[in-house]
């Protein structure tokens, strides 16, 4: 080897923590405090206890561990239950105070980005509407959705620029009898299943260190203020967001690349609703196949709302076309789950994915069988009206 | 506010609209341009194309985000018209020709313009949403954008016969969900109470959201009025 | 009391000429460097050849270190750091330490040439994997292997078929802060896609820009013969990722005059990284009181904007790429206008005493 190859692979192996004072953006938390100051907002503070994340320009980020106001997502909740159910799982795994409120709207941002019959105004008077109702129970908000999770910081972005717009916005949230209120950091639930990742690590049951995964990284999760997103020097060499991936590999899991990670799912909003044909086409051609060649990974896992439902309801018309698909799907949130030893469909809820997940719970040597079993004796129950529903006394104990 | 535009037309301008009055889409192009968020979304385009390397749409459709930005740098007023009854409803909104290095954000140009084409009720926009209508009823009534219940068979034949097992399924897997908010609810994604619900009507009414939905389906703003209106006068 | 010396900042290419011009015009100069060795940027990075001229970079750089050494006129001091500074034009007194012993100097003008460095590739906002794929490296990598005349693929130490340079890498880049151009790389890269034809004749060279600054004589010395003489391939649109497919690279980007998304293979992908402030540029700015630009450059132009090497304190000038990206002749020219001027204002304050 050359001095000069010898240089350049010395060079390669020191990579350069991003320096927080050479960042390229101003700080909006500092605009934020400003105009906290100034009483034009009331600025909510990350409670205690929380953990400190780099992000992508070495800066500092709170991640609250409890305390916190789930501000659910309407796909999740409506199409992909388990993923939800298995975020309050983990919250009471590990007795971690929290609040699932019901004076709860969803961002209505999924509309806006399908169809755009709405307004600037309108979706930072929804939001903040969200956020003054989770100010006043004390508990600070921790957001489900990647959309509506780049949606807000977008929000909170403009309304901290234009203040047209934030007079606006009070002159509605008037009406409404409630404040300005934002939070101090707009956190996304996937960051608190990252800095809880090892303490999930020392739990886990089920041994997953035979599996190979894929990440598809949330497009509203790290391309929207691109800033914001979780960054570590030892996932990617700090070239990509570490959310997910950390995750996936403290609980043992192979995480392989592979080279359409950038790409989005395909979901597009309207075009998941009205215009699937693009949807499938782009979920199958650009992921899920180029997974299955470069890769053939045992399962894909994703941290938004839209992709989960994307990469894994788009596999089926693709197979009947015999193309090489058939990666099941699932939310980090589900995965924690799934190794901690929730009930697969008490709390996963597997049955409501479409891609077939029974190879991947045959392979981490799940009997799904037995407890498939078990859940259709609760839906016998359910049906012959002696019991109203699953309650948690019968989802919490971990099972696997 | 600008109240004109300096109109570059590469040559002769050429119109794929020529029943639309010229001034009309100066009209609506300076709509777009008097938004306050224009500015931070249009700096100026030195033709990278990393827009549409990044873009999904581009390798779809007849899409480019850099023509987007272009053709609006240029306030060429045709080509933007045509973007504007054409483009904008391919483009996915997932934000990945953020990484422009010039800073602009094409895919909020195409929430702008699609903002315009909806406030002004475009042909080719009404169209495109006339399958829509029920998604925009349930997240202007219920505040969710999808329930369990719009998982019906006839809606998603592609995604196979899971739909079909989920339909027949639902009341009681509805109920099989260990978490409060969840379990039962199949008309929206979770129990929002009535205050919250009323809340968010207040915004609809106070934002103007309402006139919106009048320009692209008046049938859906007075079946939605009937309800909202009935509710916010029971208090 | 009024001094007559000429303190440099710097010994690279800038520092070197303005040292040795000060000695020419009657000055007499101080010149101190941080490293053992003088030089600059072009010696510790190992750079082949210059663009201009085709010489090699070494050769040249020899010569003007032979210029100021054992020059009775410049005094030259290595492994030196400035801890403190004080004083106005004419009567600047310097704390140094040299080789570890702290030292003072009285001195009249001063002239930084702290220089630049180049981006750091992990930074970019596109994506390019540098530190996770052993065949993305950048403009100065290429250099050194191309000075030893064995270009190959770090992975495997094979000669690459395929090469890709992508242009404006840290430059002209809003999203990272730096707006600016950083001059050189388009001359550059085409510099040594010619120099890789020439020494591997079988590879297939690509250019991804956005505009190719070949300006002046870079036209019809470098540009032209790239694409007549050596057949370098010039692509119009730049990559935004670069992936791993099987042992290859994949670039994807736009071919933006055929107006369509591109994806290819190639063998070795070259980042053509731009200019920043070297940490020395920034700290001497700080510890000298002089004025920066946003991008951490030495504010320089004067208060009419027609005096380049002028910066915001009487009495110390700025040479090179410390004021901003700058190629060799650039670099050498401020040198020998600041040199100019600091020996005038030497005198002038002499004068006045």
């Amino acid at each position: 080897m050359t001095t000069a190859v010898q240089d350049i692979l010395e060079r390669k192996s020191q990579a350069v923590a991003p320096d927080p004072k050479r960042a390229p953006t101003h700080d909006i938390r500092e605009t934020l405090y400003e105009l906290e100051a100034k009483g034009e907002i009331i600025l909510q503070r990350v409670p205690e206890p929380f953990v400190e994340v780099i992000t992508k320009y070495g800066r500092t980020k709170r991640i609250p561990i409890e305390h916190t106001w789930h501000h659910k997502s309407c796909g999740q909740c409506g199409h992909i239950p388990g993923y939800t159910s298995s975020v309050y799982w983990l919250h009471r795994q590990f007795n971690l105070d929290f609040l699932d409120p019901t004076d709860q709207t969803s961002c209505t941002g999924w509309n806006y980005y399908a169809s755009a019959t709405s307004n600037a105004v309108a979706q930072a008077a929804v939001m903040v509407r969200n956020f003054a109702a989770a100010y006043e129970t004390g508990y600070f908000p921790l957001i489900h959705c990647g959309t509506s999770y780049g949606h807000y910081k977008e929000i909170r972005e403009q309304l901290v620029h234009h203040k047209s717009l934030r007079d606006e916005v009070r002159r509605v949230l008037d009406k409404l009898g409630k404040p300005l209120v934002l939070p101090e950091e707009i956190v996304h639930y996937s960051e608190w299943v990252h800095v809880m990742r090892h303490r999930i690590a020392e739990r886990q049951r089920v041994d997953l260190s035979m599996l190979t995964a894929t990440v598809h990284p949330a497009c509203h999760y790290y391309k929207i203020v691109a800033e914001d997103a979780i960054y570590d020097p030892d996932i990617y060499g700090g070239q990509r967001t570490a959310t997910v991936t950390a995750t996936l590999e403290a609980l043992g899991i192979h995480v392989a690349d592979y080279s359409t990670w950038f790409d989005c799912c395909g979901f597009g909003f309207r075009h998941i609703l009205v215009q699937r044909d693009f949807t499938r086409s782009f979920a199958v051609l650009r992921k899920i196949e180029t997974m299955k060649q470069e890769v053939d990974p045992d399962l894909t896992v994703t941290h938004d709302t839209g992709c989960v439902t994307t990469l894994d309801k788009s596999q089926f018309a693709a197979k009947a076309h015999e193309r090489k698909v058939g990666i099941p799907v699932l939310s980090d949130a589900q995965v924690a789950a799934l190794a901690m030893g929730a009930h697969p469909f008490r709390v996963i809820q597997f049955h409501w994915h479409s891609t077939d997940w029974r190879p991947l719970l045959e392979k981490i040597g799940v009997d799904w069988r037995r407890y498939w079993e078990e859940f259709q004796e609760d839906l016998e129950a359910i049906r012959a009206g002696k019991k109203a529903g699953i309650t948690w006394q019968e989802a919490d104990q971990p099972v696997l | 506010m600008p109240t004109t535009l300096d109109t570059w037309h590469p040559g002769k301008p050429v119109s794929r609209h020529p029943d639309v009055p010229y001034e009309e889409k100066q009209r609506l192009f300076l709509e777009v341009k008097n938004d306050p968020r224009y500015e931070d979304f249009l700096y100026g385009c030195y033709e990278c194309g990393i827009c549409v390397s990044a873009c999904p749409s581009a390798r779809f459709y007849d899409f480019s985000p850099r023509v987007i930005a272009q053709a609006m740098a240029r306030e060429d007023v045709e080509r933007v018209y045509d973007i504007i009854a054409e483009d904008i409803w391919n483009c996915a909104q997932c934000f990945s020709c953020l990484r422009c290095p010039r800073g602009n954000n094409p895919g909020g140009l195409v929430t702008l313009l699609r903002e315009v084409a909806v406030r002004n009720g475009l042909r080719e926009t009404r169209d495109v949403l006339q399958g829509y209508s029920r998604v925009i009823y349930k997240v202007m009534l219920k505040g969710n954008q999808v329930s369990p219940d719009m998982l019906q068979p006839d809606f998603f034949p592609d995604w196979g016969p899971w739909v079909a097992q989920f339909s027949a399924n639902m009341a009681v897997w509805r109920k099989a969900i260990p978490v409060d908010t969840l379990r039962g609810v199949t008309d929206a994604a979770w129990k929002t109470d009535r205050k919250t619900l009323l809340e968010l009507y207040t915004i609809w009414f106070e934002t103007g959201n309402m006139d919106i939905i009048k320009e692209v389906d008046e049938g859906l703003y007075d079946l939605l009025m009937d309800v909202m209106q009935e509710e916010l006068e029971e208090g | 009391m009024a001094s007559d010396k000429v303190l440099i900042i710097g010994a690279g290419p800038a520092g070197l000429e303005a040292a040795r011009s000060v000695a020419e015009l009657g000055g007499e100069a101080i010149l101190l460097e941080q490293r053992e060795r003088l030089g600059g940027t072009p010696d510790r990075e190992r750079y082949a050849k210059l663009t201009h001229h085709w010489r090699d970079a070494s050769d040249v750089i020899e010569e003007m270190i032979q210029a100021v050494s054992n020059n009775p006129r410049i005094e030259v001091k290595t492994q030196a750091e400035i801890k403190a500074f004080s004083g106005s034009v004419g009567n600047f007194e310097v704390q140094l330490e040299v080789d570890g012993a702290p030292e003072t100097l009285q001195v009249g003008a001063v002239i930084v040439a702290t220089g630049f460095q180049h981006f750091d590739p992990g930074r970019a906002t596109q994506s390019y994997n540098y530190y996770t794929f052993p065949d993305v490296i950048t403009l100065t990598d290429l250099e050194k292997m191309l000075r030893e005349h064995n270009v190959v693929r770090p992975s495997n130490g094979q000669p690459p078929k395929k090469v890709a340079f992508i242009q404006c890498v840290g430059s002209r880049d809003r999203r990272l802060g730096n707006e600016y151009c950083s001059k050189v790389c388009c001359g550059v890269a085409s510099k040594q896609a010619i120099e890789i034809r020439q020494q591997l004749p079988d590879a297939r060279v690509f250019i991804f820009y956005i505009d190719m600054r070949m300006y002046g004589y870079w036209e019809n010395e470098i540009y032209w013969p790239a694409q007549e003489k050596y057949k370098v391939n010039y692509v119009k649109g730049v990559i935004s990722e670069i992936l791993q497919k099987g042992d290859q690279l994949l670039i994807r980007g736009e071919d933006t005059t055929m107006g369509r998304p591109m994806e290819v293979t190639m063998d070795l992908v070259v980042l053509s990284v731009g200019m920043e402030p070297s940490a020395g540029t920034r700290a001497v700015a700080q510890m000298l009181g002089l004025r920066q630009n946003p991008y951490g450059f030495i504010e320089a132009g004067g208060a009419g904007g027609v005096d380049p090497v002028a910066t915001s304190r009487e009495g110390v000038f700025v040479a090179g790429a410390a004021a901003g990206p700058a190629d060799l002749n650039d670099s050498i020219s401020s040198a020998g206008l600041a040199a100019a001027r600091a020996v005038a204002v030497v005198r002038k304050a002499l004068a006045l005493v």
